[in-house]
């Protein structure tokens, strides 16, 4: 489910029908998954990454604080995976060029190169709150693999790799971008989740959905600005409003 | 502009909205001169489809003219009379690339709904709930369509309107599940559900050289039309035991291809059915307590009618979950199972070439031109089947 901000593309739906899907079919899914590894554990952390994901939904209060404190301690791991139908060095090219990667993580605003191996980065979170970290490569083994970590003093410590590999068949390169975060206090996931509004999860995913979308089709597909009933009653109370004062 | 918004259940309403506009590089704007109703229109309506909000404008089978383009859009031009493929492809990825257009991976721009329910989202469509993508529909004086390129088709001259209207969605999606019931010469085909699909499906189902194609349903005209139009013998379910009358006009094989063209809410049937009136109301009590999305009476009487070794087309529309599935019946009897959102644009070209040559006219589906104005009216009229409604198209 996705909440929070995917390039302001916001699911405004009314709680109702939200909660509505997200019990029927999120309750299944989660069954789906229990059943066929049989692990309660795993169906815990699913549940977990549910509610994570749901958290912009305004699903009541009460169910969030019972579910998420059970992912309040580790650091957080995360791993997000896709196919694109365009070969490794494009996109190795593509993710290499720091100006590109605005368009994936809609959060960050500058990337800075200070030197080979060396990067300044700022983002910000809800309300515009920056978060600013420094980066350091660790390794980049060309059209394969960029792993790197952040620098002491980071609003966001975290390590990442992404990595690509051909896919089977003519299908082009599958894509993993792993990140692991480690605030101190060691609210990993939570920290991402208030900084950013969304589970880390989620984060990775669109991630690789916007390269992926950017790469095969060059636009990111959008409803954002088309009419509706809405924005026609949105403008009728305004104009009401206005009228009334 | 003037649009048909879906404000609650059964709440439609015609509303003044503002046009719509470029919002990317690939998009076209189309004024709309026909739009159709749609049987799956009938599942959101009811309020069967969650992630639908109000003020969405619906209706997503539609014919007009090119008169806005993006950049990005080459082989269009203003003034181009065409259709568009109700599901949306992006033409680019793996999947459109292999010609299955309603899997396209890039072209629903709020994937999470549907990855969570799912595992992994499919296309945006038309005018279809925001597990879908959101996309304004059709039933209103303009509409944007993305990834114009790969979802335009220009209507050739010797095809009307009221023919090509229908090639947005009902007759690739009957042919498509014609296409997948893999007909070979000899073959009986049984179609449950007369509509315009169905109807498509039966036509198309001798196209590709049906024996002989059976349709069921139960009203008059919707059979009368499988019979006079499509050519099929028919059976009407609220009088007849299905599986008795398949069986005995198959020598006791049953049909060797089974299409569904009816979906998640079928009913189970009428109490001269064997037992079935208790599985109607099982299956509507589940629904309505969410317990189960979807009434699967269709696919069970498929199960227990198809041939051993037969195959099962799936073309009407499910959202979620059933109940009771007689997997031990399906996996005794080895049936193969097709399914699927339709993948128009692999089709538009061919039908249109059936049409020209009059092998195929859709345009009998056609049963009331109304005014745009008069669309919650003829929703109405459509659902309830009155006045022998097959299909009432809007003309902005």
């Amino acid at each position: 489910m996705t909440r929070g901000r995917d390039g302001g593309r916001r699911l405004e739906g009314s709680a109702g029908t939200l909660e509505r899907w997200a019990a029927i079919l999120g309750g299944t899914a989660l069954g789906f998954a229990g059943a066929r590894r049989g692990s309660w554990t795993l169906a815990a952390l699913g549940g977990g990454l549910f509610l994570a994901g749901a958290a912009g939904v305004p699903l009541s209060s009460p169910l969030r604080q019972v579910a998420l404190p059970a992912m309040r301690r580790e650091p957080t791991t995360t791993q997000a995976n896709v196919t694109i139908a365009v070969p490794a060095n494009k996109l190795f090219r593509h993710w290499r060029n720091v100006r590109h990667l605005a368009a994936l993580f809609p959060h960050l605003d500058a990337v800075e190169i200070l030197s080979d191996t060396e990067s300044r980065w700022k983002a910000h979170g809800p309300g515009g709150v920056p978060v600013v970290w420094n980066s350091r490569l660790d390794k980049v083994r060309e059209n394969e693999l960029i792993t790197w970590h952040t620098l002491e003093g980071a609003d966001l410590p975290h390590r990442g790799t992404v990595l690509f590999r051909p896919a089977p068949g003519g299908r082009g390169t599958e894509v993993s971008l792993t990140l692991a975060y480690h605030p101190p206090g060691g609210a990993g996931g939570d920290a991402v989740s208030r900084l950013f509004g969304a589970a880390p999860e989620q984060q990775a995913r669109e991630a690789l959905r916007r390269l992926k979308r950017i790469m095969e089709v060059g636009e990111l597909p959008t409803i954002e600005g088309q009419p509706s009933g809405r924005a026609e009653r949105g403008r009728v109370t305004a104009k009401l409003r206005e009228v009334t004062g | 502009m003037r649009a048909l918004c879906w404000n609650g259940v059964n709440d439609l309403r015609v509303e003044r909205v503002p046009d719509p506009t470029i919002l990317a590089p690939q998009d076209a704007i189309i004024k709309v001169g026909l739009s159709s109703v749609c049987g799956s229109d009938l599942h959101l309506i009811g309020g069967y489809v969650p992630t639908m909000r109000a003020g969405d404008i619906i209706g997503h089978e539609f014919l007009g003219e090119v008169v806005e383009k993006g950049p990005e859009v080459t082989r269009l031009n203003r003034g181009d009379r065409v259709i568009t493929v109700s599901i949306i492809g992006c033409g680019k990825c793996w999947h459109c690339e292999h010609e299955e257009f309603s899997l396209c991976d890039n072209s629903n721009p709020q994937p999470a709904f549907e990855e969570m329910a799912y595992g992994h989202c499919t296309a945006g469509i038309f005018g279809y709930s925001h597990a879908f993508g959101g996309y304004a529909g059709s039933h209103a004086e303009y509409i944007r369509v993305p990834f114009a390129d790969t979802n335009c088709f220009r209507v050739p001259e010797g095809v009307t309107d009221e023919q090509a209207v229908f090639v947005s969605d009902a007759v690739p999606t009957g042919y498509m599940a014609a296409d997948m019931g893999n007909i070979k010469p000899g073959d009986v085909v049984a179609v449950w559900g007369c509509g315009g699909v169905g109807q498509m499906a039966m036509k198309s189902a001798f196209l590709m050289g049906a024996e002989r194609v059976i349709g069921i349903d139960r009203f008059p005209d919707r059979l009368r039309a499988a019979q006079m139009k499509a050519g099929a013998e028919t059976l009407d379910y609220s009088r007849v035991d299905i599986y008795d009358a398949l069986l005995a006009m198959t020598g006791g094989r049953g049909p060797d291809v089974c299409i569904d063209a009816v979906g998640m809410e079928a009913d189970s049937g009428a109490p001269s059915t064997k037992g079935l009136a208790i599985e109607d109301l099982y299956d509507r009590g589940k629904q309505a307590l969410r317990l189960e999305s979807d009434r699967p009476a269709v696919l069970r009487q498929m199960i227990q009618c198809c041939r051993k070794g037969g195959t099962l087309s799936i073309v009407g529309v499910y959202g979620g979950l059933i109940d009771k599935f007689p997997m031990g019946a399906a996996m005794n009897k080895a049936l193969t199972f097709r399914m699927g959102q339709q993948h128009g644009q692999r089709y538009v070209k061919r039908l249109f070439e059936h049409i020209e040559k009059g092998e195929l006219d859709p345009a009998y589906l056609l049963t009331h031109k109304w005014a745009l104005d008069d669309a919650p009216q003829g929703y109405r009229m459509f659902k309830e089947k009155a006045d022998d409604c097959m299909r009432v198209v809007f003309a902005p």
